[in-house]
This record gives C-alpha cells, structure tokens and sequence, in this order.
C-alpha cells in the first residue's frame, strides 16, 4: 500500500495562514472571503473582548517553581488571539493575579471567553491555510 | 453560556460542510448541542454534592 502524495503547500499559503493567526479574520480578509472573515474573525474577537470585559485572566509564563508548566497549555490557547494577546502583554493587561478579579462572578467565564478566543482563532488559522492551499473550496 | 454556544457554533458552522444551506444547519446543530449538553450537565451538577 502507498502513502497518498500531499502537493506541498504554496508560499502564499504560510504568509496567509500567519496573517490569520496575527490579526483575527485577515487571512480569510486577504482571501476576499468576506463574510467568512466577518463571522470567524468577529467571533474570535467578540469572544476575546466578551472575556476581558468579564475580567478573564491571560496565561503566561510569569509563575514559580514547577507551575510554570501548568501554565503553558492555557497560554498556548490564549496565544492564538495573536495580536490581541501581543498587545495586551504590551500593556500588562489582563495578567496581573488580582484576588479582587478573581473574586467576581464572571471571573471563570471570562478565562473560558479569552481561552476560546484563541483555540477559535487556530481552527480560523487552519480554514484560511487549507484556502489559500486549494485543499478547500 | 449561550453566546459561548453561539460565538463556538458560527465558526464550526463557517468551516464545516460545502453549501451555505449545510453549513447553517450545521451551526445550528451545534449550537443546539452544546446548549442541551450544557443544561443536562449543570442539571446533573446541581445535584452532586
């Protein structure tokens, strides 16, 4: 039995599925799939602004000892917002371990909001690749 | 929980299947989906002590 040959992907493809994984929606924006980019971009960033306002808490490496590592798959997830991410690790927003924000009702709910927002945004990422690679119609 | 179950199902929907018509029934599928499966549980929950 022979292994099914897979047409490598196109240059293009990697720039676009970058572009997806950065900015929310500008993959599928740069593919001129328009409505697509509005309903998979909006809702990565509808999700990612929803958890914040309901005072989520992003993940990164910033704990002691072996808990780092309890860190990373959450920060994984929050990395795929990119930008979104990028900036508000500029801005220190969204990090810091506040026992005042972690005390509101809605504290859990945002942390699931802003995790989702970047697993949504892989998923995104990974539609836009397939596109721009003709392995999607 | 549910604009969780919304924001989830629109980019499910968005990337599954091949016409628009598949593609909303099957977002709305999802959508109802986690919202049964999210209200059984917490049903479920609310009695376990």
């Amino acid at each position: 039995m022979q292994a099914e040959e897979v047409e490598p992907a196109p240059g293009s493809a990697w720039f676009i599925g970058a572009a997806a994984w950065f900015v929310p929606g500008l993959g599928h924006l740069l593919l001129q799939r328009w409505w697509r980019a509005a309903l998979m971009g909006g809702a990565v960033w509808v999700c990612f602004f929803v958890g914040m306002a309901m005072g989520g808490h992003l993940f990164d490496l910033n704990a002691e000892g072996s808990s780092v590592l309890l860190q990373v798959p959450p920060m994984i997830a929050n990395l795929g917002t990119g930008v979104l991410y990028v900036v508000s690790w500029l801005l220190d927003y969204g990090f810091a371990d506040d026992p005042a924000q972690a005390a509101r009702a809605t504290y859990e709910y945002g942390n699931t909001f802003l995790l989702i927002a970047g697993l949504l945004n892989y998923l995104t990422m990974l539609d836009a690749f397939d596109i721009a690679a003709g392995r999607k119609p | 929980m549910t604009l969780f179950a919304a924001l989830a199902s629109v980019v499910f929907g968005a990337m599954a299947k091949d016409t628009n018509r598949e593609r909303l029934l099957y977002g709305l599928k999802v959508f109802a989906e986690f919202m049964v499966i999210g209200l059984v549980l917490g049903w479920i929950l609310y009695f376990i002590p």
